[in-house]
Parts: structure tokens; C-alpha cells; sequence
């Protein structure tokens, strides 16, 4: 299926927070209880709308253990967002913070659209970072929060949209160079720059997406 | 510049001119000199000259210039040439190939190894991979080529040392992925070169790449290049294709949701109607093979499953399926590829119901149309057809089969509807059936395969095979398919056809009551199965095959025996076994199934691997039910295993027996524990020392190449010759310098007392006025004869200096040196500086 536009993403974050499981949750609509430690890099894809356009949602599944830092920061450059996720039942988790932005920071393109996930909002009894500590994080660094459950599902399809909605909104103000593929966006093959108008009144072909 | 170049003939004109300087001289010079020079142009002009000599002299400059060729490239930066120079030379050091000067030296067989060995020397600093990938990002050709080019040469010498730098290196990956976009075509093939060495067998790499656009890069090339008509360029391009893909689950995933397997289908066009064998040139052909690997390792067998499912949707919905199967039907396709088409489109079809519906509806363009099926079983069972092509179709055959019980159904079912009768075009069931009855045993041996596979997983088709019936003999009344198989194993002669039948005996009869009672009722079966489990004939390795599969035939009548059938039930059967062969010997022919170089050889890939007609003797899927009922049946014909009528006491017995074995193997296991404890031990030593001795291995090798380098120039010996000659020349100027010194005293002297008869003079005012010119004159001469002498002291200190150095260094080299020199030459002062001065 032709897409309008497509984005990269990263999802980055320590070991054990849910990162693959977010993923599996929003490709597969599945839930995966083992810990099944990512090795590197794992690529998944799914088509999403927003206004009434195609987006296809390419998404990089990093590892989060520390021996595989060197190898996972290749991907920071060519993403055009990042979801970065800390567990809410892990205090650890959320003070790492810091060290993944500054290093997203440091090897992304400055453009780069960071979404801040507090996941495992299931697991209310053993919550250790209030929301409120999440908020005002993003809230002082610029990052769009969410808590989100890979496990019910709760606000998954959401933490991914969001994404794409800011990317979307930043193409539209120019702030993105489309023509840059470093910057992680690319137009769909029937979408040449030069017919490529944004206007949310065109419409989209026909069957409604679905994760292809 | 002129000064320059003169400069580099005194230096390469050496201080003996009669004698021509050796290599090693000469480049132990030009290293000095690229190494102390202060001014670029002279770096640059030594660099150069270095280039030129470090194929002749690769052992020289790679031992005496490593360390000053890689101050160049941290240092001179800024001057595109001299990078270049240096990049070039360390290139040639490095290089894995012997370079033609080289080919004919005596030294050939040490050389072999020195570019790996200077490679592992480089690569003792990591940074210096990390410089070689910075100067990529130099757009002027003069370094980014040779710098490609020598990052190739470090990446064929230590491949996995060099992947592992790239990896953790900021963007080195991303550095390499931007040289496929340049427009010089030199910098994008080479670099095109350098990424399928470096992607060789290393998923993060793979993935890296990948993400950074590989495959929209390399589509860009393949359609700018032509396609499949395109060169040596496109063939790279799906090599590395191939290498970002195989083995790579991620990747395959992206590379099927970046939708660029529609972005094969045009490589698939065929040439037009009526075009002659011309269009298809070896270089097409070798691309389109690329082609076909890169589809296959979608669809492998080996891949997770839901990867290939989704990619075998995409083939179809891309056309590629479509494409594949024209290229089936057409005329003039060279054999190999057709048969690669044909395996592809095989795996295309495997176990994907949709794909393989579609590829029973595959029509052959012939008149009348028949399907494409029956024409490729007609060439399987054609013994003039090329052996690699019949392979081809009865793997495509049983891909076609595989888990799709309708299109089983449907080859059974010609073989069941009298309605062929009427109609004289020949069926499935047909060709396979004339298959089993010719004199080929290829023939024989393909066609009961591909019968077998009708009925993997399918109780029902097993059953209604056992309904056909076959008139070979229009004067005979019909007999059943199962008889017939039964009878020309029995006739058969040959290992092939004999191994043919049992696999489609062994298939047919398990899980299958009724096919066990047709089959016991064939007579002379059970007694010559029997038979042939004891015969011991054969010299051939391969025949040992066959007692071994008959006597898997007969496990599995044992096994699967319902009492039903009038002379052999179970016990019947055990006991002619005992009788006749021994449970012994039979057990034992059965193991050797397994045991087999045919059986691991077979049990690796659904598709046959056999290279020629008489390899192919196993097949995959019966090599699975081998292994699913091999045990089954040893349990079953074995006699200790408790029975019904077994009493208390027996179990007892076993009980006990069981607890022995148990403490028995207790001990043993305590005992191997123990002795796995010491071997744990003596490995970590072993370990520890083994890394001691490695290092000082590598520390010894190291040495071992400076040493060779040094011995091979004589360098070593000329130093300490050209030392001692460099002092006395020394000792000589110095001796020179005296004298000059007390002569010039002596001066002094006289032009002191000169001065103050001047002072003398000028107090007498008559002769004053005259006198006083001549007194300047005289002062502002002292004035520079004192400057003069201040100069000369100078040099002589320095000189004096150099001396001590010279003499330390014949020292270390074991000269003896009389010390009382020392304070000789303690005493001043030097005359003109020679040339040389600047150069030492
Ligand atoms: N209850 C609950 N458990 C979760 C949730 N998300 C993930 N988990 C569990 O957390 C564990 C780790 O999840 P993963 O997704 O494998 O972790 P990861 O971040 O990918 O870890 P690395 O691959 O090592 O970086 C698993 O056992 C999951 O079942 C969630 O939302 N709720
Ligand atoms: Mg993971």
C-alpha cells in the first residue's frame, strides 16, 4: 500500500522497561510476559493515519543492556523520533534518564521528536515514579510524556501517533527537510515533492489501514 | 623548489657518490627526512618517494614508516597530496597480494604473510582505523579513493577486528553508506566492493546498513546501471543485497515492508519473443541468479515462518510469482538458471495454500494448454533431461505438496477417476506411475519420491492410494499400486530404485492399519524384506542403505499392525524377526540409517543437495519420519521391555535392576563430575597461559617483522660500520678545528695587542687625527671576529653534542669506545658548516 509519508523511529531506553513489548503490542497487537532480551536491534513496521494520510511507521527496537550502546547510537542520526521509556516500577529506570538524552541528543539530528514513556502503568501497586516526576521531566526538557501499558495496551497506539502527529505538524511548519533522508522521513513513491500538497482535504485511498 | 629537489639528490647521493645507495639506505632516509622536515613541500616530495619504493621495498617502509606515515595523516591533514601519498604507501605495505616485484625475490614465501603482519601492527592503535574512516568525508579523490582502498586492504586482512572498529565508531557505517552516492563512478564501485566485504556474516552490520538506505541506494544504482542488462555493477549490488539479507530476519522484515520486492519484478521481464540466444549472456545470467538467491532467502525453508509467509504474499502480489513461472514456460532459458527458477518458484509456492492453488492453475502455453505441472513432471521422468533440472521439478513438486492435502487429493485422484481412460492426455498419477515401472532408476527412484509426498500427513490419501489399480499388463488381471510396489522392489537390482520404493513403502505404511494389511498381504513381501535385512552383501557404502530402510518397512508393520491382516500380526512378525535375522542384527541395521553420510546429508534442507544421479538415495521428509519412528520401534521389538503378562516378581526384578543402573550411574556421574572439576581447573591454567603466550607471541612477531626488516636492509650491521666511520670523520674535522682555533687565537692575540697599541697611539694627539679611521676599522673587525667565534663555539658545542649521541649509540650497539676522547673533544672550536649538518 502507498504511503504519504514515512518515518523512522527509534525506541531507546534501559534493559527490561518494555521497549520490545511496546513494539510487539503496536505491530502484532500481542503481549510477550517472558523477557526476551533484544540482541542489537530488532526492525519493525506499521501503516498508521493521521489526517486522513497514510503514514508508514518504520521502528527501530534497540537494545537497552550497556554492552550494545556503542552499536545501538548508529541509529540516532537517520530517526526522526524517539521513544524513550523508562518503567514506572523501577526508580533506576527513570534516573537513567539523563545519560539516554544527552546521548540522543548528542548523535541525533537536532529535529528529532523525543517522546518520554513511562510504561508497566498496569503494575499500579509497585509504582515507584510518580506521573507527576514524568511530566515535569519532559516538561523541562521539551519531551512529549505518555504512560502506557505494553501489557493492556493502554495509550500504545497513542505514544506512537502522538509521534508521527509532531513529526507531521513540524513538516508541515518547514521545520523538517523532507529531502533529507538522514533526517528520517521519506515521501511516498506517488508523492514527488512537487505534488506532495499537505491540504487535510485530499483523501486517502479507499480501505482503512491496517498493519501491513 | 629547485633548493628542494637538490636537497633530495644529497640525500639520496649519500656520502660515499661511487657506491649506489641500497633500498633500505634510501628509504631509512626518505623516512628521516619525511619525519624531520620542517617544511610540507619536502614532507610531501619524501612521501612520494616513499610511494614509489613501497612495493619494491614494502618490508623497509612498512618497518622503518608505519610510525611517520601515520604522523603524516594526523598531522597533514590539510594537504590532500600528501594524505594521498601516505594513504597509497600504506596500501602497498598492507596489501594481501604479492606485487609482480616481489613475485620473483627469494624472500616470496616471508612475503606471503607481511602485509597481515603490518596490518595487525596498524591495528595495535584502533584510532588509526578511526583516521583512515575520517578522511571518506574528504571529497578530493586524491584521498578519499585511497583511502577506500586502504580501509579494503585492512578489512581482507582481519575482517572481524576491523568490522568490530566500524561498528563502534560514530557513523562509521554512515561514512561508507554516503561514498555510494558519488558521482565518480571508481569511488561507488569500490565502495560498492568494500560494503560486501564488510557486511560478510555480521547482523549488526547488516542492520546498520540497512537503516542507513542501503536499499534504496542500491536500487538507485541497479536502474541507473540498466537492470538486468546492466553490468558487473548490478551484480554487486545484489550480492550485497544478498549479504544484508540472508540469515537476517530483521532485515528481510524491512526489506518486505519497504515494499523493494516490487522492486525486483523488472529484473524478471523476459527477453522479447523471437529474440535469439544472445540476450542471454553470461553476465545476465550470473545477475539474474542473484536475483533468484535474493528471493530465495525470503522464502527459505530455514526462515522463521511468519517471514516467509509475508514475503511469499508479497512475491505473489508483486508479480514475481507470475514472472517466475513465464520464465518456466519459456524456450531457450539456459538450464542453470532455469532450474534456480524453478527452485525459487518452489520456495515461493512452499506451504503458502494460496501460492500453490496458483501454481496448479499454471498453464503452459502449448496447444492444446496443459498445466505447467504435468510438463515439468514429463521432463522429471525424461531420462535425457539434465540431472540438476529432473532434481529441480521434484522439488518443486513436493514444495507444491507441502502441507496442502487438496492438491494431494487432486494428483491421487487421477490415478482413481477412470475418466483418463477416455481423454489421451496423460494425468499427474500417470507420468509418476510410469515413473515407478522404467528402467532408469533415477526415474524410478524420482517418481516414487515424489509419490511419497502425496501422502506426508494425510491419512486420507493413504487410504485411497491403496484403491488404485494399475494393468501393466493388458493380459493380466489389474493389481493394486501397493502390490506393484512391493513387486518391482522385489525386481529391482539396482540400490537407487530399491531405496525409492521403500521410502514410498515406508510413507505409505505408517500410521496406516489398512496400507500394513494390503502390504503383509502381498506375498513374499514380509519373507524377502526379512531377507534382506539379514543379507550382508554389498561392498558399496550406499547398499548398506538398503537392509537398514527394510528393516525400518518392517518396524513399521510392527508398529502399526492391527492384527487385522491373516498371516502376520504383531507377535507373528516378532518372532520371524528373532528367528530369521536376530532383534540384534536388526536393531543394528536400523541404526546404521541414521548413521549414514547420506542420511545427515539428506536431513540438512528439503531441497536434494546431490550433485550427481547416484548421491541421490535419501530423502528430507522421510528422513524425518525415520527419526520420529526409529526409537518407536526399536522400543517395540525390544524384548526387556516389561509386557502385559509380565508377574510382580519380574518387576521386582526390573525395580531392582533399575536401582542398580540408577546407583551405578550416580557414581559415575559423581566421578565425571570430579574429573570435570580438575579438567575445569586445568583449563583456566591452561587458559591463563595460553593468553600469556599468545601476547608474547604477538609481542615476538612483532619484533620478528622489525628484525627481518632491519636484517633484510643490513641495516643493522651497516649502522654500527657507518657510525664508527661517521666518528673518525668526526674526529678529524675536530682535529681540523684546532688548529683553526689556535690559529685564530693567535689572531686574536695579535689584534688585541694591535688594539691596545692602537688605544696607545690615539692617547698621542699628533698622530690621532690620523689614527683614528684606522682604529674603527680595526675595532668593528675584532667586533666580527668575536661574532664569528661566538657562532663557531656554538657549533662546535652542538657538534660536540652529536658526537656524545653517535657514541652512545655505537655504545648500544656494542663498539668499544676509548673515553679519553671525550674530554679531547671537550676542547673548542669548529670551522664552516658542511652540508650534511642539516641533514643528520
Ligand atoms: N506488567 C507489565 N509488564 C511488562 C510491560 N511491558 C513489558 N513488560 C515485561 O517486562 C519485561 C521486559 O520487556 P521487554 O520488552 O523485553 O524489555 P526491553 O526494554 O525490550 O529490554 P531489552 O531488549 O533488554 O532492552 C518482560 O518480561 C515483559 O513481559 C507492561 O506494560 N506491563
Ligand atoms: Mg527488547
Amino acid at each position: 500500500m502507498s504511503y504519504a509519508y514515512l518515518f523512522k523511529y527509534i525506541i531507546i531506553g534501559d534493559t527490561g522497561v518494555g521497549k520490545s513489548c511496546l513494539l510487539l503490542q503496536f505491530t502484532d497487537k500481542r503481549f510477550q510476559p517472558v523477557h526476551d532480551l533484544t540482541i542489537g536491534v530488532e526492525f519493525g513496521a506499521r501503516m498508521i493515519t493521521i489526517d486522513s494520510k497514510y503514514i508508514k511507521l518504520q521502528i527501530w527496537d534497540t537494545a537497552g543492556q550497556e554492552a550494545f550502546r556503542s552499536i545501538t547510537r548508529s541509529y540516532y542520526r537517520g530517526a526522526a523520533g524517539a521513544l524513550l521509556v523508562y518503567d514506572i516500577t523501577r526508580r533506576e529506570t527513570f534516573n537513567h534518564l539523563t545519560t539516554w538524552l544527552d546521548d540522543a541528543r548528542q548523535h541525533s539530528n537536532s529535529n528529532m521528536v523525543i517522546m518520554l514513556i513511562g510504561n508497566k502503568s498496569d503494575l499500579e501497586s509497585r509504582r515507584e515514579v510518580k506521573k507527576e516526576e514524568g511530566e515535569a521531566f519532559a516538561r523541562e526538557h521539551g519531551l512529549i510524556f505518555m504512560e502506557t501499558s505494553a501489557k493492556t495496551a493502554a495509550n500504545v497506539e497513542e505514544a506512537f501517533i502522538n509521534t508521527a502527529k509532531e513529526i507531521y505538524e513540524k513538516i508541515q511548519e518547514g521545520v523538517f527537510d523532507i529531502n533529507n533522508e538522514a533526517n528520517g522521513i521519506k515521501i511516498g513513491p506517488q508523492h514527488s515533492p512537487s505534488n506532495s500538497n499537505l491540504s487535510p482535504g485530499s483523501k486517502p485511498p479507499s480501505q482503512p489501514s491496517g498493519c501491513c | 623548489m629547485e633548493y628542494f629537489k637538490s636537497g633530495l639528490k644529497t640525500v639520496l647521493g649519500s656520502q660515499d657518490p661511487d657506491q649506489q645507495p641500497s633500498g633500505a639506505e634510501t628509504v631509512e632516509r626518505l623516512v628521516e627526512r619525511v619525519q624531520s622536515s620542517t617544511l610540507l613541500d619536502d614532507r610531501r616530495d619524501a612521501c612520494r618517494a616513499l610511494k614509489a619504493l613501497s612495493r619494491k621495498y614494502r618490508v623497509e617502509v612498512g618497518a622503518q614508516g608505519m610510525d611517520v606515515l601515520r604522523f603524516i595523516l594526523e598531522t597533514d591533514k590539510a594537504d590532500c597530496e600528501i594524505i594521498g601519498y601516505a594513504l597509497d604507501t600504506l596500501c602497498n605495505v598492507m596489501s594481501p597480494n604479492l606485487f609482480d616485484e616481489e613475485e620473483n625475490s627469494e624472500e616470496q614465501q616471508a612475503l606471503l604473510h607481511i602485509g597481515e603482519q603490518f596490518t595487525e601492527m596498524f591495528l595495535k592503535r584502533q584510532e588509526n582505523v578511526t583516521l583512515v574512516l575520517s578522511f571518506l568525508e574528504e571529497y578530493d579523490f586524491k584521498v578519499r579513493w585511497p583511502a577506500l582502498k586502504l580501509l579494503a586492504v585492512l578489512l581482507s586482512n582481519r575482517l572481524r577486528d576491523i568490522q568490530e572498529i566500524i561498528l563502534v565508531s560514530p557513523m562509521g557505517v554512515s561514512k561508507l553508506m554516503d561514498l555510494l552516492g558519488d558521482s565518480r563512478e571508481v569511488i561507488r564501485n569500490d565502495t560498492l566492493l568494500l560494503l560486501i566485504q564488510l557486511t560478510k556474516s555480521n547482523a549488526n552490520i547488516q542492520k546498520i546498513v540497512a537503516f542507513e538506505n542501503a536499499f534504496d541506494r542500491l536500487f538507485d544504482v541497479i536502474v541507473e546501471e540498466g537492470c538486468a542488462d546492466g553490468g558487473i555493477v548490478v551484480e554487486d549490488c545484489f550480492i550485497l543485497m544478498l549479504n544484508l539479507l540472508k540469515n537476517n530476519s530483521s532485515n528481510q522484515n524491512f526489506f518486505k515492508e519497504g515494499s523493494y520486492i516490487q522492486k525486483l519484478c523488472p529484473m524478471f521481464a523476459l527477453p522479447p519473443e523471437g529474440s535469439d540466444e544472445t540476450c542471454w549472456g553470461p553476465q545476465k545470467v550470473a545477475i539474474l541468479l542473484c536475483v533468484l538467491q535474493v528471493v530465495r532467502c525470503l522464502v527459505s525453508p530455514a526462515n522463521p515462518g511468519q517471514v516467509t509467509l509475508s514475503c511469499q504474499k508479497s512475491l505473489y502480489s508483486s508479480g514475481i510469482f507470475q514472472a517466475l513461472s513465464s520464465i518456466l514456460m519459456a524456450s531457450g532459458v539456459p538450464v542453470n538458471f532455469l532450474t534456480e527458477a524453478i527452485c525459487t518458484l518452489s520456495e515461493v509456492v512452499r506451504g503458502n495454500q494460496h501460492n500453490q492453488q496458483h501454481f496448479a492453475n499454471v498453464m503452459a502455453p502449448i496447444n492444446p494448454p496443459r498445466e505447467a505441472i504435468i510438463i515439468l513432471l514429463m521432463s522429471m521422468v525424461n531420462e535425457k533431461q539434465s540431472f540438476i533440472l529432473r532434481c529441480s521439478v521434484l522439488y518443486c513438486f513436493q514444495c507444491y505438496l507441502f502441507k496442502n492435502e487438496v492438491g494431494q487429493a487432486q494428483v491421487v485422484q487421477t490415478l482413481l477417476s477412470p475418466s483418463y481412460e477416455d481423454s489421451n492426455l496423460v494425468t499427474c498419477g500417470q507420468l509418476l506411475c510410469s515413473g515407478l515401472y522404467s528402467h532408469d532408476s533415477l526415474s524410478n527412484w524420482l517418481s516414487a519420491v515424489a509419490l511419497s509426498h502425496t501422502l506426508i500427513e494425510n491419512p486420507a490419501q493413504r487410504e485411497n492410494l491403496l484403491r488404485v489399480l494399475l494393468s501393466p499388463d493388458p493380459n493380466y488381471r489389474p493389481v493394486t499400486l501397493i502390490h506393484q510396489v512391493a513387486l518391482l522392489f522385489q525386481q529391482s537390482s539396482k540400490v537407487q530404485s530399491k531405496l525409492g520404493f521403500l521410502i514410498l513403502l515406508a510413507t505409505w505404511l505408517s500410521h496406516c492399519h489398512l496400507a500394513v494389511k494390503h502390504f503383509l498381504e502381498v506375498p513374499t513381501a514380509i519373507p524377502y524384506l526379512a531377507a534382506q535385512v539379514g543379507s550382508t552383501i554389498g561392498e558399496d557404502d550406499n547398499e548398506e542403505l538398503v537392509p537398514g530402510l527394510c528393516a525400518f518397512v518392517m518396524g513399521i508393520c510392527i508398529l502399526f499392525n492391527d492384527g487385522s491382516a491373516s498371516s502376520y500380526n504383531k507377535e507373528a512378525l516378532l518372532h520371524l524377526l528373532s528367528n530369521r535375522v536376530g532383534l540384534e542384527v536388526f536393531s543394528a541395521k536400523l541404526c546404521e540409517v541414521s548413521r549414514h553420510e547420506q542420511y545427515s546429508r539428506a536431513s540438512k534442507k528439503p531441497q536434494p543437495t546431490a550433485t550427481k544421479p547416484d548421491e541421490l538415495l535419501l530423502d528430507y521428509e522421510f528422513c524425518k519420519l525415520f527419526k520420529a519412528l526409529e526409537s518407536m520401534i526399536i522400543k517395540a521389538v525390544n524384548p526387556k521391555e516389561p509386557t502385559n503378562s509380565s508377574t510382580e516378581i519380574v518387576e521386582n526384578g526390573l525395580v531392582s535392576e533399575y536401582k542398580d543402573v540408577i546407583r551405578e550411574q550416580d557414581k559415575k556421574i559423581a566421578e565425571l563430575q570430579s574429573r570435570c572439576d580438575v579438567l575445569e581447573r586445568e583449563k583456566g591454567e591452561l587458559k591463563n597461559s595460553l593468553e600469556q603466550l599468545s601476547s608474547t607471541m604477538s609481542r615476538i612477531s612483532d619484533e620478528n617483522t622489525l628484525l627481518k626488516a632491519q636484517l633484510h636492509s643490513g641495516s643493522l650491521q651497516d649502522n654500527n660500520h657507518n657510525l664508527a666511520i661517521q666518528v673518525d670523520g668526526w674526529r678529524a674535522e675536530c682535529a681540523r678545528k684546532d688548529t683553526t682555533i689556535q690559529s685564530l687565537e693567535a689572531e686574536l692575540q695579535r689584534l688585541h695587542f694591535n688594539a691596545i697599541e692602537t688605544k696607545n697611539l690615539s692617547s698621542d694627539p699628533p698622530a690621532s687625527r690620523e689614527s683614528q679611521p684606522h682604529s674603527a676599522d680595526l675595532q668593528s673587525e675584532v667586533d666580527r671576529l668575536t661574532n664569528d667565534m661566538d657562532n663557531l663555539m656554538d657549533l662546535l658545542a652542538d657538534q660536540d653534542r652529536k658526537l656524545t649521541l653517535y657514541k652512545e649509540l655505537l655504545k648500544a650497539h656494542g663498539e668499544r669506545i676509548d673515553d679519553d676522547d671525550d674530554t679531547e673533544l671537550d676542547s673548542p672550536p669548529p670551522s664552516q658548516q658542511s652540508p650534511e649538518h642539516n641533514i643528520v
